[in-house]
C-alpha cells in the first residue's frame, strides 16, 4: 500500500474518531440543553405561578377597593379619599376615571404641580375599548404598560369597573378604577432565579403581542413585531406561532436583534386572557460547560501525536525498506550476474567429466584408460558436488552457519583433484602451470576436505582465470610442523602473473559477490563468492589467508591451516633398493622429488634437461648399470620428454621403464608418448604415495598400502532394510550393494519401513538405510517409530540416513531422530561400506 | 509529509471549530469611533419617543453594546407623548434622551421641556454636529444646538414604477407630465391616479404634502412676506393660493378621487398597504410613511404575491419639477438631569456620526440627515433634485404656527369645505 494510502487512511480514521468525539459530546451537549430547556421552560411556569400570584394579590387590592367603593355609593372625591388613605406603597397610586370622558382624580398629584389631582386618559390609548375590563373578582384586569398621565412613568394598573355617585345630579356614574405601579417597581420584584441564568430577561405580553411588561432584550413595542424583524417567518406561519405563544406552554428558539441564537419559553398567565409570560435568554447560557473539550482536546492531540509518531516509524520503516530493497536489488543484480555466470564454474568439472566420459567410451578396450578415466569423472564428479554445495552454501557463509564436516583425507588425491580440475583451463589459456610439493610427511589428514579442496580450488581457479594467456601461476604447498598439538601446517601458496588487484578491491574482496573488474579481464567468469567463502572457510579452520598483489603484476594468495594429523598414515611405504633418474627443467622440483624418492629408499639422480638425462641413461647403459626407472618431465626447454622417450628407446634402446610426468593433462600427449615408449604417466606434484604406488605399478609389484583390502567378505550375507521411495535410487544402492554380496530389501516409505521393522523377527536385518523424504511417513517419523518399538531389537537396529539432505544441520537432524549416521547423495559407495563396516565393528564391540 | 501534516492541522481546526456548535457572530467595530470611558460601566440609558418601534435605534444599541456590553439601553414610547414629555422629564424614572421637535422651541407649553436640553453644540461633548446638514439644525437665540436631527422629513410620492412601464407612460417630471400622465390613467380605467390620506386634518393629508412645499417655495420667493406669514398676518394668505390651487386642481381635474382616499383609515400603515395593492401609480405621502413600507412589503399580501419596483419622488407640481423640503422629522435632546449623563453623552457621541445616522436612516428607510446625502435607492429621484430647489424650511425661517395654517387650509380646500379664495381670506384663522 502507498504511504499516501496509509495516510489516508490514517487521516480518515482519525476524523472519524474525532467525529464520533465531536458527535458524541455534541449529543450529549444537546441532551443536556435541552434538559436544561427543560428546566428553563418548567421555572418559567414556576414564576407564572408566582407572577400569577403576584397579579391576583394586586387585583384583590383592587377588587377590595372597587367592592367598597360600589356598596358604598362615594362620589369620585369620596372614592379617592377612601383609596388614598389605603395607600401603603410610596410609589403606588390609583385613578378614577369616567369611563364616558376618560378623565377623572387621581391619588397623588402631578408631579409638577401639587395640587393639581386631575388625571385623563382621553389621550393615552388604554382605555378607549375597555372591553379586557372583567366584572370585579372575574379576573385579574392589567393594563399593558404605559405612561402614567401624572408622573410621567412607564406604569401598569389593575382595572375594575366601578359606580360613582355624580355629585352634580346624584345619579350613578360608570367609572374606572386603576390601581397604578411604575414597571420599575413590579421589575425589581419579579425576577428570574438569577443564580441559574444570569442573562434571562422576562417579558409579559397581552393576546396581541404588546408588551405588559417588557425585558430589556424584547425589541419594537409588541413581542410579535419582534420576532418578525429578526426572525424569517411567514405570516400564516406567524400567527400559528403567535397563537401558540398565548395558549401554550413551551419554547422555541429564535434570533434576538443582535442575531444571536436566544431561546423563548413562554407560558400562559391563567388568571388573563390571552396574556403570556415569556423567558428570554441567548442559548449560550443554558449551556452549561457540558461539551467535553478536554476530552476532545486529549483525543485530538492523542491522535496527532500517534500520527505523527505513525508517520515518523513509517517513514523510518520505509527508509530501512527503501535500504533494504536497494540491498535486495544490488543483491539481486549481483545474485543475477552470479547466476548468468554460474555456467562456467559448473561446465568447468562438467567438462571434465564429459570430456573424460567420450575419452572412456572410444577406449572401452582399454582398461586401464577407462580405469584411469573414471577415476578423474569420480573427481571431477566429487569437485562439482563440492561446487553445488558451495553455491547452497552462501547462505551459510553470508549467515555465519557455516560448519564443517572433517573426516580422514588423503592430501594426495586433494592435490591431484586440483591438478586435474585446473588442467583444461590451464591448457586453454596457455598458461605455464608449476606445482610444488615439499616436504609433504603426512598424507592423510583428519580435516574436512571438501572445505579445504574448496579453499584450494578456490584460490588456484583464481589465479589461473585472472592471467592472461602465457603467463605463470605457481603452486607451492608444504608442511611444516605446527604449534598444535597433533597436527601440521600446512601451507599453500598460490601466485600468478596476473592482472592483480587494486587496494580498493583488496579491502572489500572477501565481500560476496566481490570480483576485480577490470577491461582486461571482462571476459572472466566467476561466481564472486569464491574469496566469501575462502574466508568463511579458512577462520572457520582457525587459519589464516594473506594476499600480496600489485596491479599488473600479479597476486600471491597464501593459507596457512593447522590441520589434524590423521591416525592412519602410509608409514611403510618403501621401494626396493634402486637406480632412479629424474629428468626436470625445475631445480626445485628435482630438489624436492630426490628428497622424496631417496625417502621410499631408492637412490635417486637428477637430470635438468633431456640431453642431460639421455647422457646420464646412455652412461648408465655404457656401464650396464641401468637406472631402474626414468622418470620425465614433459615439457623441457631444449628437447621435451617423449621426444626424449623416443631417443631413449631408439638411440640407447633401453627398455628401462620410463614414467612421463607432467603438470598438465596428457590426454593429448597419451597416444604419442605411449608410442615414443612411455610406460607410465605420473602428475605433479609428486608425492611420496604417487612415487610408490606409480614405480610398484610399473615395476609389477604389488603396492603395499594400508588401504583396506578388497576383500569384503565380511559382508557377506547382511541383509539390509532400504527406505527409499525413488525407483532408481533404490536400484542404485542394491545393485551396489549386491557387488559386495549384501542382501536387500526395499519399503517404499516411512510407515512400510516401520511395518517390516515390527513384523520382522529379530535379526532378518543388519541395519537400515533411511532415504528422508519419502511419501506417507518420512524418514524421521519412521526412524522415532522404529525407536519406540517394542522389541528391543528392532528398536536399536542401526539406521542411517540416505539423504540428498546434506547440510550438517540435516546430519544434526537425523542423529536427533535417532539414527546412527548419515551419508548424503550422490552415494560413495566407498563411503557406504565404510559406514556399513563402521556399523558392524560397533555391534562387535 | 509537510502537506499532508498541514491538511491534519486544518482538518482538526475545521473539526475543533465544527464541534464548537455554536454560531459565532462577527463582530463589527467603528474605526471612527473610540470609547472614552471605561468600558465595564453598568448603567442603563433610556430614549423615549412617540414611535411605536424604533428598530433602527435599537440596531444602534447593539453596536453602542459592542463597546459598553454593560450598558443598558432601550427605547420606549410614551404614550400621549407631546402632553406627556414634561411629566416624564421630572419623573423617577428620567429618560436619558427624548425625541424632540423644532416646533417645541419656543413654545411656552413646552418650555420646561426645553429647560431639560443639554447643549449638544457644547465642545466638551465632542459630537460631530457637523456631520448633519446645516439646514437642518435648529439654534435658540444663543445659538446652542439643543436637538440633533436624526432623520430629515420631505413631502412626496410613493411612484409604482412598475405600473408606469405596464401602462407605457413615464414617471412626470413637470406639472404638465403630471397632468397628462393623469389623463392618461384615468382614461386606462385608473380611478384616481394620485391618492393619499385625506380623513383627518391634524395630520398628514395629501393636501398638506401637497400644498405646504409650494407655499414654502412661494415664501422663498418672496422673503419680504416671510415674517407677516409666521405672524400670521391675513394679508399674506394671498401666498397660500399657488399652493391651494394646486390642491383643488389635481382633485377637479380627476387626479385625485377623493372619495377613494376617504377610503384610507389612516395615514400610515393603510397608506403603505392600499399603495400596495399595486393599482394605484401615484400615493402621496410624508417620507415619514416611506419609512413603514420596507416592513409592510411582507405584511401585504398583495405585494408578496405580485412585489413592483417604487421609489418616492418629489411631486411635479411645477413646470420645473418638484421640491425637496428638507427639514429634520426626528431629532434627539439629551436630558441634561438625567442620571449617568457622561456615558449618555457618550452614546450621544457614538450616534451622531455619519455611520450612526446613515445605517438608522437606511434601517429605517427614511433621509438620512447627514451632509453625504446617502439615500436608501427608495429615495433616489429626490437625489437628482438641483441645489437651488431643495429648501430648508428651518433655515427659511418657517415657524410651526405657519404650517399649521397651510395644512388646515389646504384640507379644508381639498375636501370642499371652503374655495381658495376662502382659504386665502381666512389665513391666521385656522386653528
Amino acid at each position: 500500500m502507498k504511504r499516501t494510502w496509509v495516510t489516508v487512511v490514517n487521516v480518515i480514521i482519525m476524523i472519524a474518531m474525532l467525529t464520533f468525539v465531536v458527535l458524541y459530546s455534541n449529543f450529549e451537549s444537546r441532551d443536556t440543553t435541552q434538559r436544561q430547556i427543560e428546566h428553563f421552560e418548567n421555572t418559567t411556569i414556576t414564576m407564572e405561578h408566582v407572577t400569577e400570584n403576584y397579579l391576583e394579590g394586586e387585583q384583590r387590592i383592587c377588587d377590595v377597593w372597587a367592592r367598597y367603593i360600589d356598596k358604598n355609593e362615594m362620589t369620585i372625591e369620596e372614592a379617592i379619599s377612601f383609596i388614598r388613605l389605603s395607600h401603603v406603597l410610596p410609589n403606588t397610586s390609583a385613578h378614577i376615571v369616567y369611563q364616558d370622558t376618560l378623565s377623572g382624580l387621581s391619588t397623588r398629584a402631578r408631579r409638577d404641580s401639587s395640587d393639581e389631582y386631575a388625571v385623563s386618559y382621553e389621550r393615552v390609548d388604554l382605555l378607549n375599548d375597555v372591553a379586557w375590563i372583567s366584572d370585579i373578582g372575574a379576573s385579574i384586569n392589567i393594563s399593558r404598560s404605559y405612561t402614567n398621565p401624572i408622573n410621567g412613568e412607564q406604569s401598569i394598573a389593575f382595572c375594575n369597573f366601578i359606580t360613582l355617585i355624580d355629585p352634580e345630579n346624584g345619579n350613578p356614574r360608570k367609572a374606572i378604577l386603576l390601581r397604578v405601579l411604575p414597571v420599575s417597581e413590579l421589575e425589581q420584584k419579579w425576577v428570574f432565579p438569577q443564580e441559574e441564568y444570569e442573562s434571562i430577561e422576562l417579558s409579559m405580553i397581552d393576546a396581541n403581542g404588546d408588551y405588559i411588561i417588557k425585558g430589556h432584550s424584547f425589541k419594537n413595542s409588541s413581542f410579535f413585531e419582534f420576532y418578525k424583524s429578526y426572525n424569517t417567518i411567514d405570516s400564516v406561519s406567524a400567527q400559528e406561532l403567535f397563537g401558540k405563544i398565548t395558549s401554550s406552554t413551551g419554547s422555541i428558539a429564535m434570533q434576538n436583534s443582535r442575531g444571536e441564537e436566544c431561546i423563548l419559553a413562554y407560558t400562559p398567565v391563567d388568571a388573563t386572557e390571552g396574556w403570556a409570560l415569556l423567558s428570554f435568554m441567548p442559548i449560550e447560557g443554558l449551556k452549561a460547560d457540558t461539551e467535553n473539550w478536554l476530552l476532545i482536546g486529549v483525543v485530538t492531540a492523542g491522535l496527532l501525536i500517534l500520527f505523527v509518531f505513525d508517520m515518523a516509524v513509517m517513514l523510518n520503516f520505509n527508509k530501512k525498506l527503501q535500504a533494504a530493497a536497494r540491498e535486495a536489488a544490488t543483491a539481486n543484480k549481483a545474485k543475477t550476474d552470479f547466476l548468468s555466470t554460474m555456467s562456467h564454474d559448473i561446465r568447468t568439472p562438467m567438462n571434465a567429466i564429459i570430456g573424460l566420459t567420450t575419452i572412456a567410451e572410444k577406449n572401452l578396450g582399454d582398461t586401464v584408460s577407462v580405469g584411469e578415466n573414471l577415476r578423474k569423472i569420480t573427481l571431477a564428479s566429487n569437485h562439482l558436488l563440492t561446487l553445488i554445495n558451495d553455491i547452497l552454501d552462501i547462505s551459510k557463509v553470508e549467515s555465519g552457519k557455516l560448519n564443517l564436516s572433517p573426516q580422514t583425507f588423503s592430501l594426495v588425491e586433494t592435490v591431484e583433484n586440483l591438478v586435474n580440475l585446473s588442467q583444461p583451463m590451464i591448457k586453454e589459456k596457455n598458461i605455464e602451470f608449476r606445482f610444488r610439493a615439499s616436504r609433504m610427511e603426512k598424507e592423510y589428514l583428519y580435516a574436512d576436505k571438501l572445505r579445504l579442496n574448496q579453499i584450494y580450488i578456490n584460490i588456484l581457479s583464481n589465479a589461473i582465470k585472472y592471467t592472461e594467456p602465457g603467463g605463470r601461476v605457481s603452486v607451492d604447498m608444504h608442511q611444516e610442523e605446527s604449534q598444535k598439538a597433533g597436527c601440521v601446517r600446512l601451507t599453500y601458496t598460490v601466485s600468478d602473473t596476473g592482472i592483480g588487484m587494486s587496494p580498493e578491491f583488496m579491502a572489500t574482496m572477501y565481500q560476496p559477490f566481490s570480483r576485480q573488474t577490470d577491461s582486461r579481464v571482462n571476459s572472466i567468469q566467476g561466481t564472486g563468492l569464491g574469496l566469501a567463502i575462502t574466508k568463511q572457510m579458512v577462520d572457520l579452520m582457525e587459519g589464516t589467508i594473506d594476499c600480496q598483489s600489485e596491479q599488473g603484476k600479479g597476486t600471491t594468495f597464501t593459507v596457512i591451516l593447522d590441520l589434524p594429523v590423521a591416525d592412519r598414515q602410509r608409514e611403510d611405504m618403501l621401494l626396493e633398493p634402486m637406480d632412479v633418474l629424474i629428468v626436470d627443467d625445475d631445480e626445485v622440483l628435482l630438489e624436492t622429488a630426490v628428497d622424496t624418492l631417496e625417502s621410499l629408499g631408492v637412490t635417486a639422480d637428477c637430470a635438468k634437461s633431456g640431453l642431460e638425462a639421455l647422457g646420464m641413461i646412455m652412461h648408465r647403459n655404457k656401464i650396464g648399470q641401468d637406472y631402474r626407472v626414468v622418470i620425465l618431465d614433459w615439457k623441457m626447454p631444449d628437447i621435451d620428454g617423449v621426444e626424449t622417450i623416443r631417443r631413449i628407446r631408439t638411440e640407447i634402446n633401453s627398455s628401462i621403464p620410463i614414467l612421463l610426468i607432467s603438470a598438465y593433462d596428457w590426454s593429448d600427449i597419451e597416444d604419442v608418448a605411449k608410442e615414443a615408449g612411455a610406460n607410465g604417466f605420473v602428475s605433479k606434484p609428486l608425492f611420496r604415495s604417487t612415487l610408490y604406488d606409480k614405480i610398484n605399478e610399473l615395476l609389477g609389484t604389488e603396492a603395499k598400502s594400508v588401504e583396506p583390502d578388497n576383500d569384503y567378505s565380511d559382508l557377506q550375507g547382511m541383509n539390509i532394510l532400504i527406505a527409499e521411495d525413488n525407483d532408481i535410487n533404490w536400484e542404485i544402492i542394491s545393485t551396489m550393494l549386491g557387488m559386495f554380496g549384501i542382501t536387500t530389501e526395499r519399503a517404499k516409505n516411512g510407515r512400510i519401513c516401520v511395518e517390516k521393522m515390527d513384523a520382522a523377527m529379530e535379526g532378518t536385518y543388519d541395519l537400515i538405510f533411511m532415504d528422508i523424504q519419502m511419501p506417507e511417513m518420512n524418514g524421521l517419523d519412521a526412524t522415532r517409530n522404529i525407536r519406540a518399538l517394542s522389541d528391543p531389537w528392532a528398536s536399536s537396529i542401526p539406521i542411517i540416513a540416505m539423504t540428498a539432505d546434506a547440510f550438517s544441520e540435516n546430519v544434526t537432524e537425523c542423529l536427533n531422530a535417532g539414527m546412527n549416521g548419515h551419508i548424503a547423495k550422490p552415494i560413495d559407495i566407498k563411503l557406504v561400506i565404510k559406514e556399513i563396516r563402521r556399523i558392524k565393528e560397533e555391534k562387535r564391540a | 509529509m509537510k502537506k499532508i501534516l498541514c491538511i491534519v492541522v486544518v482538518l482538526c481546526m475545521a473539526l475543533q471549530l465544527a464541534a464548537c456548535g455554536g454560531k459565532t457572530t462577527e463582530k463589527t467595530t467603528d474605526a471612527e469611533f473610540k470609547p472614552s470611558l471605561d468600558t465595564k460601566a453598568n448603567c442603563k440609558i433610556t430614549v423615549v419617543g412617540s414611535y411605536d418601534n424604533f428598530e433602527a435605534l435599537e440596531a444602534e444599541f447593539d453596536r453602542f453594546n459592542e463597546f459598553y456590553p454593560n450598558v443598558q439601553l432601550s427605547y420606549m414610547k410614551l404614550d400621549d407623548y407631546n402632553n406627556v414629555l414634561g411629566t416624564a422629564l421630572e419623573s423617577n424614572d428620567k429618560p436619558n434622551v427624548f425625541f424632540s421637535y423644532t416646533w417645541m422651541m419656543g413654545n411656552e407649553k413646552y418650555a420646561s421641556v426645553c429647560a431639560h436640553m443639554e447643549e449638544l453644540s457644547d465642545p466638551a461633548l465632542a459630537l460631530d454636529i457637523d456631520c448633519i446638514r446645516p439646514g437642518l439644525i435648529n439654534h435658540d437665540a444663543e445659538g446652542r444646538v439643543l436637538l440633533a436631527p436624526v432623520f430629515s422629513r420631505t413631502y412626496g410620492m410613493l411612484v409604482n414604477n412598475d405600473l408606469f412601464e405596464k401602462e407605457g407612460l413615464s414617471v412626470p417630471t413637470t406639472r404638465t407630465e403630471l397632468m397628462a400622465v393623469c389623463e392618461e390613467f384615468k382614461n386606462k380605467g385608473y380611478a384616481s391616479p394620485m391618492m393619499g390620506y385625506s380623513l383627518k386634518s391634524n395630520t398628514s393629508t395629501f393636501m398638506n404634502t401637497i400644498a405646504y412645499p409650494l407655499f414654502v417655495a412661494t415664501l422663498a420667493e418672496n422673503p419680504e412676506a416671510l415674517e407677516p406669514a409666521n405672524e400670521l398676518d391675513p394679508a399674506t394668505g394671498e401666498y397660500t393660493r399657488p399652493a391651494l390651487e394646486a390642491v383643488e386642481q389635481l382633485i377637479q381635474n380627476g387626479c385625485i378621487d377623493l372619495a377613494e382616499c376617504d377610503k384610507i383609515e389612516d395615514n400610515y400603515t393603510k397608506v403603505i398597504l392600499r399603495f400596495f395593492e399595486g393599482d394605484v401609480p401615484m400615493m402621496i405621502c410624508p417620507a415619514d410613511t416611506v419609512s413603514g413600507t420596507k416592513k409592510r412589503e411582507s405584511q401585504s399580501e398583495a405585494f408578496s404575491s405580485a412585489p413592483f419596483s417604487y421609489t418616492f419622488a418629489p411631486i411635479p407640481l411645477t413646470e420645473d419639477g418638484g421640491y425637496f423640503i428638507d427639514s429634520p422629522s426626528v431629532e434627539f435632546s439629551v436630558n441634561k438631569d438625567c442620571n449617568d449623563l457622561d456615558m449618555t453623552n457618550e452614546f450621544m457621541r457614538f450616534l451622531i456620526t455619519n455611520k450612526a445616522l446613515n445605517e438608522m436612516a437606511s434601517v429605517k428607510r427614511l433621509v438620512t440627515p447627514t451632509t453625504d446625502l446617502s439615500f436608501d435607492s427608495v429615495y433616489a429621484p429626490f437625489g437628482q433634485v438641483p441645489a437651488d430647489r431643495t429648501i430648508s424650511p428651518e433655515v427659511l425661517g418657517i415657524k410651526d404656527p405657519l404650517a399649521v395654517q397651510i395644512r388646515i387650509a389646504a384640507f379644508r380646500v381639498g375636501v370642499g369645505e371652503i374655495t381658495v379664495d376662502e382659504a386665502v381670506k381666512m389665513y391666521g384663522s385656522f386653528e
